[in-house]
Formats: structure tokens, sequence, C-alpha cells
């Protein structure tokens, strides 16, 4: 902190003055570094993925563009892989089905795993109790076995990897969602609002809904970077994407069988990716729990 | 409800669970298109030998009557016969393939305590600081990281750069540790490191335990973000309380305040994250087996899917299921033991 005192430091805090309710509203949001660079990322991202016939320099998936196995060079900034392709436009070009994959995922997630995770607290009784089984059954097991069964046998496309993941990750939804709708269904808010005769439907969307919204945005945000590394991980096994597809978790995959030889590149760009993508999901979402819950700050 | 009352319900309760996933998968599975047979002639094949032997496989019979002969068989703990290869016994493969998956859990999870004990306890001893920042954006980033690339890092740097350190397998070729023999007892439990200490061999425990390193620390490490953040929260909270305030007052050094006073009562609640994170411990499992090429459960799943071995997949499901059922009860129970507010 500076001196106190000096002249410019009067400056300073006459602005600060003037300008405290703008600062506080963003000092108020905490957290906001980690939304900030989160966001950065997937926009990052985002607009390669949909630039890529723009910007790539070659064709991802033509065969000997230069000699196989080149370190990077002036002409493959990235090097090429083991079939001499350019990893720089494949890397270009490997986050379209992967992201396509964790959007439909979510989508998927959001569409079943809402409306169970608020109706069922609400059905109570039997409803409730056997839905909680099904959903702690799938939810306690291994998620990526469950994964690897689905896919294996619907065979690998980006909507069966996605459905996949939404069967492992509904549970996730639920869970949140129910023990919230548990909790604020109790509270005086709630009960005032029955008190004057609102019905259950404009209860539950109108008054408990809006609450529910925050934690359910955490989640979404946290299943984003799952998927896209549930989808690595299925890649990596042989179960994820067709092969003919340029796609980071197929190039990290592949990118194995260089590994004995020291082509780092073949694996570190499309590894670099996976992780960078997943990290930047991670990132809003941590920025958003730590918003809503001051004990993470 | 005393200790062992709470145990058998606890015990009950599993069952549902096992039985749940088990349907699911059993009829999943035969519903749709795809089944050992079919993968395992040509689409000409002569239909006979085809029909002989999906009939010696007993796939011919009504789909409920296969349920219920696969639950009786179970209820007696037989798993079945595998449906490709040499149709061997699903229950003695599953534990030959057990103990090399447990091993690497194991130390997995040794990696991921140290790692997130100690990042986490500082992290919340400097609230706030650079350091605390740092820690924070390791957890998140170290998550983010799927455990084979960790893996193929690794390997890359250990392996083929420094020719330091194995980049696959269990231990050195044809060396399998001994275990110990006394009288005609023997005992062998498949978990390389400790066999070996059983048979007194120390070059073999540390050949083993080289072999080790790189799977458990990217297993460890990727898990250790969760540890990590748990530890830094529950620590946070426990410095706030009154018997550590206490202890300050008393004039105790910070240390001793922070690392056996405050530490201890906030290391209580990893023993449950253990349990909780066991699940995707062994989803970690699977993919780092696969990239370090080790024979455990998850390289046997995946190898057995590709032939729709029906039975070594159901196999594996109630092993699972049953291993986290059981691995959650122990925790509970731990806790409880530990813990002697808590009580059942």
């Amino acid at each position: 902190m500076k001196k106190v005192g000096s002249e410019q430091d009067s400056l300073f805090s006459a602005s600060a003055i003037l300008f405290r309710p703008l600062t506080s509203a963003i000092r108020k949001g905490n957290g906001r570094n980690f939304i900030i660079a989160g966001l950065a990322i997937i926009s990052f991202i985002t607009a390669m993925s949909i630039l890529a016939p723009f910007i790539s320099p070659h064709n991802p998936t033509a065969l000997d563009i230069g000699p196989p196995n080149s370190p990077p060079s002036r002409q493959f900034p990235l090097g090429t892989d083991l079939y001499g392709r350019d990893v720089l436009s494949r890397i270009i070009w490997g986050g379209r089905f992967i992201l396509l994959v964790a959007v439909t995922a979510v989508l998927v997630c959001m569409a079943i795993g809402i409306p169970i995770g608020l109706l069922a607290p609400y059905a109570g009784g039997y409803v409730d109790r056997v839905v909680s089984l099904v959903m702690d059954s799938i939810y306690a097991f291994p998620s990526l076995v469950l994964a690897i069964m689905i896919v294996s046998i619907f065979g690998p496309s980006v909507i069966n990897d996605a459905l996949a993941i939404a069967v492992v990750y509904v549970p996730t939804y639920f869970r949140v969602i129910r023990s919230q709708v548990l909790t604020i269904k109790e509270l005086p808010y709630v009960e005032a609002a029955r008190s004057i005769g609102a019905n259950r439907l404009s209860i539950l969307f109108r008054y408990i809904w809006p609450n529910v919204l925050a934690s359910v945005v955490v989640v979404a945000t946290i299943n984003f970077a799952d998927s896209i590394l549930t989808t690595a991980g299925l890649d990596f096994i042989g179960l994820g994407l067709p092969v003919t597809l340029p796609d980071w978790g197929i190039d990290l995959t592949y990118g194995r069988q260089g590994l004995a030889s020291g082509f780092w590149w073949d694996i570190f760009f499309s590894g670099t990716m996976i992780v960078l993508s997943a990290l930047g999901f991670s990132l809003v979402s941590e920025g958003l729990a730590e918003r809503t819950n001051p004990k993470l700050r | 409800m005393g200790l062992r009352a709470y145990i058998v319900t606890r015990v009950l309760l599993t069952v549902p669970m096992v039985f749940l996933l088990l349907t699911i998968v059993f009829f999943v599975m035969r519903i749709l298109p795809g089944n050992p047979v079919l993968l395992k002639f040509e689409k000409n094949a002569d239909p006979a030998l085809v029909a002989q032997y999906t009939h010696m496989l007993g796939l011919d019979k009504p789909i409920w009557q296969q349920y219920i002969d696969y639950i009786w068989n179970l209820l007696h703990g037989n798993l079945g016969l595998s449906m490709a290869g040499s149709f061997e016994p699903v229950g003695p493969e599953i534990m030959s393939r057990f103990p090399a998956t447990l091993e690497l859990a194991i130390y997995s999870t040794i990696v991921a305590i140290v790692v997130g004990v100690l990042l986490g306890s500082f992290a919340a001893r400097k609230r706030g600081s650079i350091a605390d920042g740092a820690i924070k954006v390791y957890g998140i980033f170290i998550y983010s990281f799927p455990v084979f690339f960790l893996g193929m890092i690794f390997q890359i740097i250990f392996g083929v750069w420094l020719r330091i350190l194995p980049v696959g397998g269990r231990t050195d070729i044809g060396m399998i540790p001994a275990g110990l023999t006394i009288g005609n007892m023997h005992i062998q439990t498949g978990l390389y490191t400790i066999d070996s200490l059983l048979a007194g061999n120390i070059p073999e425990f540390f050949t083993a335990l080289k072999y080790l390193f790189l799977p458990s620390i990217s297993l460890g490490l990727v898990i250790s973000g969760v540890f990590v953040r748990m530890t830094r929260t529950n620590m946070m909270e426990t410095i706030r309380s009154d018997f550590v305030t206490a202890a300050r007052a008393r004039g105790l050094r910070e240390s001793t305040v922070v690392y056996s006073y405050a530490l201890r009562n906030a290391l209580l609640p990893i023993i449950t994250i253990m349990g909780l994170q066991f699940a995707l411990l062994l989803s970690g499992a699977i993919l780092t087996e696969t990239e370090f090429n080790i024979l455990g459960l998850g390289t046997y799943l995946v190898d057995r899917i590709n032939f729709r071995d029906y039975t070594a997949i159901q196999g594996t499901v109630v092993f699972l299921a049953i291993l986290i059922s059981l691995v959650s009860l122990i925790v509970d129970v731990l806790y409880a033991y530990l813990d002697p507010r808590v009580r059942y």
C-alpha cells in the first residue's frame, strides 16, 4: 500500500470516493479474476473453432503435407504428425467436435436433470425415494466405466458420446437441485407464498427456481469441463469420436505412437488444448462458486 | 442404533444398488444389437455353427431365463464363464486382475493425500496471499488434466529423455514377487510391493516401486486437486474455531497451533473425501492402466467390452459396485471411530 498523504494519493482517494459505487460493484464480485480468465480462454477456443476454415494454413486431414514426424519448424510451426499432417491445422480444427459433444451433453443433462431434480422432492414419497435410489446408484459408480459401456454398445459418434456423458452426469444435477429444493421449500418466504394461496407449480418456478439457478450454473460449467475430459478419455480408450475426425483427443491418443521416439509435438499441443478448454470452464465454475459460497474465498 | 445395526443396514442398502446396476447392464447389453457370437463369426458363417455356439453360451434361451439363471448363480457366488477367448471363469480372472488396480489406487491415494494436505493447509495458513492464490489455481489446473496426458508427459521426460524410470508394466519381465510361505500356508497378495517385502526381497521391492512411480504420481496428482481444495476449506474453518484461539492465547507457537492442533481436526473430513473420491479414482485408474500398460481391472474391462463379453462385463460391474459400497462403509465406520461425536 502506498504512503498516506502524498498528493497523488489524495487524488487517488478522491477518485476512489467518486467511483466507489462502480469499484465496489466490481470488488464485490468475488472470484472475478477466475471468471474473466475462464471466459477469455473459452472465447479464444470458441473463436478458433468457428473460424477454423479461414485461419487454418492447411487441410487438417490431408496426408503428407510435409515429411512425417517433423519437429516444429518455420514451415510447420507445430510440426507434422505420423501421417505427415500439419499439427497446427489439426489443432485449429480439433476443438470443433469435442466442444460440440460438450455442448450437446450439457443441454441433454439440463433437459433431464433440472425437471427431475425440481419435481422429485415435490412429488415426495415413493417417487422421490425410487428416483433418488437410481440416481445415487449411478452417481456412486465410476462414471467412466458407465460411459465406456454405453458408447461401446451404441457405437462412437458425437450424439452417443454426449448421451453417455449425460447418463453419468444427470445424477449430479439431480442431487444438487434436489437438496436445494428440499431446503428452500421450507423457508419462510415460500411458506408465505403458500399461505397466500399460490399453487404448487408457481411456487416451484417463480419462488424456488430462481434460487436454485445459481447452483445449476455452477454445475453446468463444471459439467462442460468434465464432458471435455470424458470425451478425451473415451477417445483414448478407442471408443470416443470416429477416428477420421480431426480431434484433440484422437490426436493425443494416436500421438502416443511417436512417444518412444521422443516426438513430443504429436501429443503436447493436442493435450494442451484439452487441458486449456477444460481449464477455461473449471475457472468459470470456481469463480461462480466463490461468488455464491463465502467459505471458498 | 448401535454400530453393528448400522453396518447391517448399510450392507443391506447396497443390495438394491448392485442389483439395479446389474439389471440395467444386463438388459441393455442384450437388447441392443451386437453380441459375442456375431463378433466371433464372419458375416456369412455357417448358420448351424452359429446356432451351436449361441446354444453353448446359453444365449438362445429367453432373456428373462438368462437373467434368472445369472442371478441364481450370482447368489451362489458364481460369476459364470467368460463368453470370449478361452471361456475362463470370470470370478478368478477378476481376482487376479484386481491387485494391480488396488496397488495403483493405494499409491495414488497416498500421493494425493500428501500433496493435498501439504498444499491445502499451507494455503489456509497464508489465506489471501499470493501463495494461497497460486495453490488455488494449481487445484483447478491439475483437475483439468486428462490423467493419461500427464502420464505421457512424465513418460517422455523420465522414460524417453532421461531414461531413469520404466514407462509401462508392473515389474521386470519374469519377476513375480513370491510372497511369504509359513509351513504350508502361503501368503501372496498380488500387490507386488507387499509380496516382495513379505519375501524379504528388497531389490524386488524397489523394482516394483520404480514401475509404480510414474502411474501413481500421474493419477495421484490429478486427484490431489480435490484434496487441496477440501483441506484448505476445512482448515480455514478449523483455524477460526475456539480451541485454536485458546491454543494461540496460551502462547503456543503458530506452527504448533496450525499443524498439531488445527490440522488434526481438519484432517477428519479427508477420510470422507477419500470415500467420495473412490469412484473418481477408479475412473482414473482405467485410463492410467491403459496408458502404462498395467494388467488391472480397468484394462480387463476395456479389453472385454471389445468382445461384448457379457459375463465378464457383468462380473466386473458387480465387483466394482460391491467394492465401492464396501469402501464407503469402511470410511463411515472409520470416521465414527476417529470422531467420538459421531455415533450411529
